[in-house]
This record gives structure tokens, C-alpha cells and sequence, in this order.
């Protein structure tokens, strides 16, 4: 029986403000903070997938910045959390509290509306009307029952530290996307193992955020701290390792089990249609913390350390990606083996090496085992709404590698970008892993 | 492989610039005053229907008003003059989204189906433009959805026709919309009622319908064009429809392949001269233009030629705002009469969507005649920056050049004149059947065009909530006389007809070329 690790949790993180009040309604108001702490989740989960700008990357970066939020709302609160003010990249000390009761819930119900709403202003819409219509409903569900002046007290705050956040934010590099992120002029590579486009969609014959490593990461000291080794070197001939890495993808994608297609399509993650491969991590937490009932604060801690791997996995993978350039499977085996040949996935419009949902799942459950234990077996039904069904894992290491296998068996990453990619996301992990968010 | 024969037609010699049809832009003045209204729940929708309805002729334009009124107008137009329309007090409803043309009881009289936000309308046309509701005398269902698609054939052996209505989102979900498509409805004959629609499951938030008898099988099957914004799990969509049977979707067994695309509108049309229909499929960003790969092979499976072609349209040409683009109303046309059929696109932001152009000026894409397309909407005078929605490119005042009428979200309909000097002949030709379907709905027109034949699907359906019935207009060049035939709705192939350019012909299966003359 795996340890949980929220046994720990639960028994460190209880909110002072709590404490004060009968432990009756602190369970109720708990309760409270957890629905409003995964109610924006959830919502954020579908406004990154409906929003144009929010390919995976700056999905990624979106998640750290709502987990942050969320957990520095909490730990101005809480003596038993620690602020990552400090730890993170130019994150100086957060707004403190001003005197007289708070409420956690409303705390959190305002930093998460004003962040979230900030963040995604330039989706939809239904996007907006949606927000609109849970800020209302979390709003009521914070607020009923707690006095006026606390609600508005607590509510302030909260946007307060929304506000930090979101100027911190917005210096990062990243705030400004266009053209859905592809440069309006490229200049493709001249050698032979250069990527090239791959698709026949005008808005993509340019690579997706070319310049993307040069955000600020969160908690590496810099875009390159964990850059992968060199792939195999470029070769043609038969025989070749690269040749041979491309004849993998080749035989594997022409004998696909009903298996391997579905684990294909489970981790695809498409930007637009899906939450994205970060989104996919985010959601598997959310589930774990319905699951097994987690506490706002441990649910927070880790969302915050989740979305910071991720985001800077994506700003390490994307360093490395435009370092090398490489091509991708289906241009190498159109070009020397067969001409015909079509993957099983669509292929991502950007450069193949390192593969980017392996740097990130190596990046998510390196410190999601480090927050939740070795051995965490869990259900994900992430995708279960798109017709996929359920998939059971006995680890998050489990996970990631399947996540990385999953993108041989579409036939768009060669085995040594997969490899080589969970490699660096581990490594990136562990600077997140090693962030403190309990005092 | 078929793609390679269907390349090597597009790709025939490089031809001369295509000559650019003029526009005069009468919309202050042709009295078309209705505009398309409302908040979050019209951001779709907005469409344009165009038919003869006061018996003269030519083509009177009702307007679907959104939160406001519909209106429909008569054409007051004289041939060749300025376009003239007066407002009557017909099918003013509230909630209207689009409308589509179809005399359903055969009367000859023409009737309207309105696509509402809640209940659904059949209009029954009693002449001289005045209309009934027969949604209930008609046992037809008009439910309580958001109502955003369209496509209707009569199946065969049935003397009624089969509707389908494609639904949009839930409209009553706020925080959590997504995945909430509403139920697709097809409407299968009883006698001459309807019997209670059949759900086609799944479905995905359609905002195109049309059949099409995609591989000439003579058994049309449903293709149904989705909006990805909406659905979970979900795709672009092709239906079996065998008489008697369920409806069924094609599927990947069958060579049908996934493609999710933010899906506005259809318009088919044999683009290639292979004698399969083609698709141009609207959406943000870059849309499509889809070839069946290999007809022989009986399996549905598309390439996409948008790039190649030219025909992407992904960004403003025009007005210097570089975002993506957001395409609804599609439809081919000859624009120009020069015997090639050219592509219109109506554009317009969803709303306020930053990263998208707000300034999207509509597509004239003109085909030059060896696979590309050259666009040409601002020197053509119709590349309005109003954010539009549905369109009709129809002959309003039948001079034989087509005219452009197009709804905008929250500012008027324009509507637009051809009034350049001709690039070529023309012909137009209207259907007429005795007995059921007399629009003959279903059926194919071919025309030659040198040693190929193009073939020309009449559907009910397509486009984004906009649709015509009445005359087909055919550019023909340089040449004096079209030379067409119809395959009737029970595949009866028609004789050939020699039509002289510059006229008017009303074709019925055993009357042949009736001439006729406007006014």
C-alpha cells in the first residue's frame, strides 16, 4: 500500500484562521477552500484549451502562475506554509495581510478570479461569459455565511496578491504572444538535418515560439542549467544510428497494436483540443486531490511546484530544441525511406529534439514524487470526455515513461528525443522539487 | 494514387490574370435595413436567404435579425438595374439564425425553414411572398436548441423531404459550456408529415450541413462540418443515410479520416474537374479545400490542398491587421464568368477575440485557371471590414453578372452589384420537376467545359445558415453556347441541351429548355 503522502500534509498545513472558529464549520470552510481551489482548476483547465494563444508552453507558464497565486494566497495566512517569494526568479515578498479576520476561501476565491481572468482576457467570449459566471458562483459558494467586512477584507487580499503575481508576470517574456506563436518570418536551416515544416497549414511553415527559452525561468538559474546531451549524430545510411532510430518509429508506427493507439492519442494533448500535456499533469493532481480529499494548502503547495517543472521544462526543452534544429521522423523517413509514410499523430510544428512531453512528464513526476511518494498509483480520466477511456498507473515514473512512449508510437519523436527528454525534465524537476512550501 | 491525377488537372498551364469582376456597393441604397443583433448567443449564426417567393422571377432576400426582427424583402429590381428591395411584413421573427429555402409540400410555391434560438419554424409560402407557419400542421419538431445548420434531400421513394438541423451548445450551461453539444435532429418523412427526429449521435456543435453524393454512388450521404471550440471527442463528420436505414457515420474502417477544425461552413463544387464533388471547409486560421484522394478505392479520405492552391485565406489581405483570420459563409461561384469557378468567404471576427483580426476583410479568391486561386476582393470593391456572417453571391438582378449580399453582426447587411464590364458569357438554368421535389433537390447538372464535364451538386444546405434555390448561374468564357445536361433526382440522365449564351432556360425532365425572360 503506497504511502500518501497527504497524511503528512493534512497533519502539518492546518490554517490558523481556523483554529479560531468551532471545528465543525473549520471542516465546512476547508471544504469550502478546497471546492473554490479546484473549481478555477478546472475552469483554467478548459479556458487554456479554448484559448488560442495557449499552445503548451505558455499553457505551462499560465498553470505555474495561477499555482503560485494559489498557494502564496494561502501561505500569507499560514505560518506553517512557506512563501516562495525568494526561491522563484525575481519573486520578491508578496503583499502580507492587513489586520483583522480573513477567510481563506475568499482569499483564495480573489486571487484566483483576478488572475485567472487576467491571464486568459484574451480568450473567447464563452471563455468570458464563463468566468463571469464563476466568479459569481464561487464568489457565492466563498462568501455565504462569513461576514461582509471579512469577505471584502479577504477578498482584497487576495486580489492583491493576484496583482503581484500578474506584474511579475508580466516581465517574464511571455506575456505577449502572437500570431498564435508562430513567427510571421522564418528562415529556414540549410543542412540537411534541419527541421522543416511539416504540415500544409500556412500559419505553420514557421516553427512554433522559436524564442520561447529566452522567458525567465521560474526556478532554474537559467534556460540552459539542464540541456540534453547531443542526439545521435546525423546520418543517412542505412545501418546508422539515425538511421536505425528513424527505421524504429518507421516499423513501430506500421505495426501499431490497438494499444499503442490508444496511448498515443491519450497523451497527444493537442493544443485547442485537449488542456494541453501540462494541462494533462494539472488534471491528473486535481483528480488525486478529489480522490483522496486533500487539503487546500497541500493541493495548492503542489500545484505551484507542478506548474513551475512544467514551465520550466518547456523553457529548458525549447533552449535545446532550437539549439539542435533536428528534423522530424515523418521529413527523415519521407525523404530516405519511405515517401509515403504518414505518422499516426499529427506532427507539432516545431523541432523535434528534445521531445517536448517527455521533458515535461519527466519534469511533472519527478516532483510530483517527491510530493506524493514513489509507487503512487492512481487513475487518470483526463481524457475520459473525448471518448478515452480511464488509464491506471502504478507511479508517476510509470506515467511519464509511457507519456514518452506515446509519442514514438505516434511517429513523431525518434526513441533518444523521448529518452534524452525525460532525462532533462528530471533534471529540471528537481529544482522545483526542491522548492520549500511548507516552513 | 487519385491525388496524382487530381494535381495534374489543377495543375494545368498558368493561364492569364483572371479578369476582377467589379462591385458598386448599393447597400445605402437598396433598402436592406435588417441588421443581425445580440449578445454571446447569436456570436454564430446570421445568415441570408435567397429565393423567389412573389413569382416574378427574381430573387427576393430575407435576412435572419438575430435578437431582433427577420425581415424579408421583396426584389423590386429591374434587370440589369440597381438593386431595389422592399421590406414586407412576412416571417418578422425574433431569435431567427438563418434560413434556408425549400418548397417541401411541392407546391411550387417556395417555403422557408428558420433556424431559431428555441423553436424551429417551417414557413409554408402561400404566393405573392406571404407566408403560414405549418410547423405543427407539418408534425415537424422544432425543439428547443440553438439551431446553427441545415441540409435537406428528398430520400428516395419519398414524396417529403428529409431535414436535417444541425444544434449548437447548450445555451443554458455558463461556467462550464464546453462539451455540451446539443443533439443533431434528422427529420425523416411520414407521408407528407414529418415523423419525430431521429438524434444523430454523437454530436458535435454542427455548423454546416450538407449532403453530397461524395462517391457518385448515388446514395448522398450527410457531411457534416463542426465546431471544435465545443465538442469533446469529436470530428468532422460523414453520415450513411440508406433509405429505410438508421443513419450512420462513416468510419475510420471505411477510410474516413479524423479532422477537427474549428468547422463554419461547406461549400462543394467539382473544382478539379474530376467529376467528384470537392469541399472548401471554413475556419479560423487556414481553411480547406479537400479532394477525394482516390475515388476508385470508394474510401472517403480527403487531401488538402488550401496551401497549394492558394486558397487559405488564413490572414486579412488587406488593411494591415496580420492576426488569423475567422471564415464563416463559403460558397463557389463563376464571379467573373470566365468558366472557372471562383470562391467566396465571408469573414468577421467572433466577437471581440483579440488574437484574431478585427479588420477581416471578405475573400474574392479567383480561380486562374491552372489550380490556383488569386484573391481579389479589394480590387473587386467587396473587401468590407464589417464582421460578417452568412452571404449569398446570387444574380439579384439578373443580368447574368452575381451580385453579393452578405449579413454582418451588429451593423447592416451589404449588398453589393456587379456592374463591370462582363469577363465572359454566361447561362443560368432553374429545375423543374413535376410531383415531389420539384426544385429537384438531389439532382446533378454537368456542363462541358472543353473535354472535361463539371459536375454540379444541387443540394439544399451548406454555407453558414445561408442558401438559395432559383436560377444556377454558369460563367462560360469566351463561349457562345453551354452545353449541359441534368441527372435527375432518380438518376435519369437528362438529354444534352446547347443553351446560347446570354439567356435564361427552365429545364424540367420531360418538358426539356423552356426559355424564359425576365420581367
Amino acid at each position: 500500500m503506497p504511502m500518501h503522502r497527504r497524511q503528512v500534509l493534512g497533519l502539518a498545513l492546518a490554517a490558523p484562521a481556523l483554529l479560531r472558529v468551532p471545528p465543525a464549520l473549520a471542516a465546512d470552510r476547508a471544504d469550502v477552500s478546497r471546492k473554490v481551489l479546484l473549481t478555477w482548476h478546472k475552469l483554467v483547465l478548459e479556458l487554456v484549451r479554448h484559448t488560442a494563444t495557449y499552445v503548451p508552453p505558455v499553457a505551462a507558464r499560465a498553470f505555474a502562475y495561477v499555482g503560485i497565486t494559489a498557494h502564496e494566497a494561502l501561505s500569507s495566512g499560514n505560518p506553517a506554509l512557506r512563501s516562495l517569494a525568494g526561491q522563484l526568479s525575481d519573486l520578491s515578498p508578496l503583499p502580507a495581510r492587513a489586520s483583522g479576520v480573513h477567510d481563506e476561501a475568499c482569499v483564495l476565491h480573489g486571487a484566483l478570479q483576478a488572475v485567472v481572468g487576467e491571464l486568459f482576457a484574451n480568450t473567447g467570449p464563452t471563455g468570458l461569459r464563463a468566468m463571469q459566471a464563476m466568479g459569481r458562483k464561487m464568489g457565492e459558494t466563498a462568501s455565504t455565511g462569513i461576514d461582509g467586512a471579512v469577505v471584502a477584507r479577504s477578498v482584497a487580499h487576495g486580489e492583491a496578491i493576484a496583482e503581484r503575481i500578474l506584474a511579475w508576470a508580466a516581465a517574464d517574456g511571455g506575456a505577449v504572444i502572437e500570431n498564435m506563436g508562430f513567427p510571421m518570418n522564418y528562415t529556414p536551416g540549410t543542412r540537411p538535418q534541419d527541421w522543416v515544416p511539416t504540415n500544409l497549414i500556412r500559419l505553420q511553415q514557421a516553427p512554433l515560439l522559436p524564442g520561447w527559452s529566452n522567458c525567465r525561468p521560474f526556478a532554474l538559474p537559467y534556460s540552459d542549467a539542464c540541456d540534453a546531451p547531443p542526439h545521435p549524430d546525423y546520418d543517412e545510411a542505412p545501418g546508422s544510428a539515425f538511421h536505425d532510430a528513424a527505421l524504429e518509429v518507421y516499423e513501430t508506427s506500421r505495426n501499431l497494436t490497438q494499444d499503442q493507439k490508444l496511448i498515443a492519442r491519450f497523451w497527444s494533448d493537442d493544443p485547442m483540443l485537449t488542456p494541453t500535456p501540462a494541462g494533462h499533469w494539472i488534471s491528473i493532481v486535481l483528480q488525486i486531490a478529489d480522490r483522496d480529499s486533500l487539503p487546500a494548502e497541500a493541493i495548492s503547495a503542489t500545484l505551484a511546484k507542478l506548474g513551475v517543472a512544467q514551465a520550466d521544462a518547456f523553457i529548458s526543452c525549447w533552449s535545446t530544441k532550437f539549439r539542435y534544429n533536428l528534423l522530424r521522423p515523418v521529413t527523415y523517413i519521407n525523404r530516405h525511406i519511405d515517401p509515403s509514410w504518414e505518422p499516426f499523430l499529427i506532427t507539432p510544428p516545431f523541432p523535434e529534439y528534445t521531445s517536448g512531453h517527455s521533458t515535461q512528464s519527466g519534469a511533472a513526476m519527478t516532483v510530483l514524487t517527491s510530493v506524493l511518494g514513489e509507487g503512487f498509483a492512481f487513475d487518470d480520466a483526463t481524457h475520459e470526455d473525448d471518448g478515452l477511456p480511464v488509464r491506471s498507473f502504478p507511479s508517476f515514473a510509470a506515467a511519464a515513461e509511457e507519456a514518452a512512449m506515446s509519442r514514438l508510437y505516434g511517429g513523431i519523436h525518434f526513441r533518444f528525443g523521448n529518452e534524452r527528454g525525460l532525462d532533462q525534465g528530471r533534471a529540471v524537476g528537481a529544482y522545483a522539487a526542491a522548492l520549500k512550501t511548507e516552513s | 494514387m487519385r491525388t496524382t491525377i487530381a494535381l495534374l488537372v489543377l495543375a494545368g498551364p498558368a493561364l492569364a490574370e483572371p479578369s476582377v469582376p467589379v462591385f458598386a456597393d448599393e447597400t445605402a441604397t437598396a433598402g436592406l435595413t435588417t441588421i443581425y443583433q445580440g449578445d454571446w448567443e447569436y456570436m454564430v449564426g446570421g445568415g441570408v436567404a435567397t429565393f423567389d417567393c412573389s413569382g416574378d422571377g427574381f430573387p427576393e432576400v430575407f435576412l435572419s435579425g438575430g435578437a431582433g426582427p427577420s425581415g424579408l424583402y421583396w426584389n423590386r429590381s429591374l434587370q440589369g438595374g440597381p438593386l431595389t428591395f422592399e421590406k414586407t411584413d412576412s416571417i418578422a421573427l425574433d431569435a431567427v439564425l438563418g434560413a434556408y429555402p425549400l418548397d417541401i409540400d411541392s407546391d411550387g410555391m417556395m417555403d422557408l425553414v428558420v433556424l431559431r434560438h428555441g423553436s424551429n419554424r417551417l414557413m409554408r409560402g402561400l404566393g405573392e411572398c406571404r407566408f403560414e407557419d405549418a410547423t405543427e400542421t407539418w408534425g415537424f419538431d422544432g425543439g428547443d436548441a440553438w439551431s446553427t445548420a441545415f441540409a435537406a434531400i428528398w430520400e428516395k421513394g419519398q414524396d417529403w423531404p428529409t431535414i436535417a438541423i444541425g444544434n449548437y451548445v447548450d445555451r443554458y450551461e455558463e461556467a462550464f459550456p464546453w462539451g455540451s453539444c446539443t443533439d443533431n435532429w434528422l427529420h425523416r418523412p411520414d407521408g407528407t408529415r414529418f415523423a419525430p427526429p431521429i438524434a444523430l449521435t454523437p454530436s458535435f456543435c454542427a455548423l454546416s450541413m450538407i449532403f453530397t453524393d461524395w462517391n457518385r454512388s448515388g446514395q448522398w450521404a450527410l457531411r457534416v462540418s463542426n465546431d471544435r471550440e465545443y465538442y469533446k471527442g469529436g470530428q468532422e463528420q460523414l453520415w450513411h443515410l440508406d433509405p429505410g436505414q438508421p443513419p450512420r457515420l462513416y468510419t475510420e474502417a471505411e477510410g474516413w479520416k479524423r479532422l477537427r477544425i474549428w468547422g463554419m461552413g461547406i461549400a462543394t463544387a467539382d473544382v478539379n474537374l474530376d467529376g467528384y464533388p470537392d469541399y472548401y471547409l471554413t475556419s479560423m486560421a487556414d481553411n480547406k479545400l479537400q479532394f477525394l484522394k482516390d475515388p476508385a478505392s470508394g474510401k472517403p479520405d480527403y487531401a488538402d490542398l488550401a496551401f497549394r492552391s492558394g486558397v487559405t485565406a488564413h490572414r486579412p489581405y488587406t488593411g494591415g491587421d496580420l492576426r488569423p483570420s475567422t471564415a464563416w459563409h463559403p460558397q463557389f461561384a463563376d464571379v467573373n464568368n470566365d468558366g472557372r469557378l471562383d470562391i467566396f468567404v465571408a469573414k468577421g471576427n467572433v466577437a471581440k477575440m483579440p488574437d484574431f483580426a478585427e479588420r477581416d476583410p471578405n475573400n474574392l479568391l479567383l480561380s486562374a485557371g491552372d489550380g490556383t486561386f488569386v484573391e481579389a476582393g479589394d480590387r473587386a470593391g467587396i473587401a468590407s471590414m464589417s464582421v460578417a456572417r452568412g452571404a449569398q453571391v446570387v444574380d439579384l438582378n439578373l443580368d447574368g453578372l452575381l451580385d453579393l449580399v452578405v449579413v454582418n453582426r451588429w451593423t447592416p447587411a451589404e449588398v453589393w452589384r456587379q456592374t463591370g464590364e462582363p469577363g465572359g458569357n454566361w447561362v443560368q438554368v432553374r429545375l423543374e420537376q413535376a410531383g415531389p421535389n420539384r426544385n429537384a433537390i438531389g439532382s446533378v447538372v454537368e456542363i462541358r467545359r472543353g473535354a472535361a464535364v463539371e459536375r454540379h451538386e444541387i443540394a439544399a444546405g451548406g454555407g453558414h445558415v445561408s442558401g438559395s434555390v432559383g436560377w444556377l448561374h454558369f460563367g462560360l468564357g469566351a463561349a457562345e453556347r453551354a452545353e449541359l445536361r441534368v441527372i435527375w433526382p432518380d438518376g435519369t440522365a437528362g438529354d444534352w441541351h446547347s443553351l446560347p449564351a446570354g439567356t435564361f432556360h427552365i429545364l424540367g425532365p420531360d418538358t426539356g429548355a423552356r426559355p424564359w425572360t425576365p420581367g
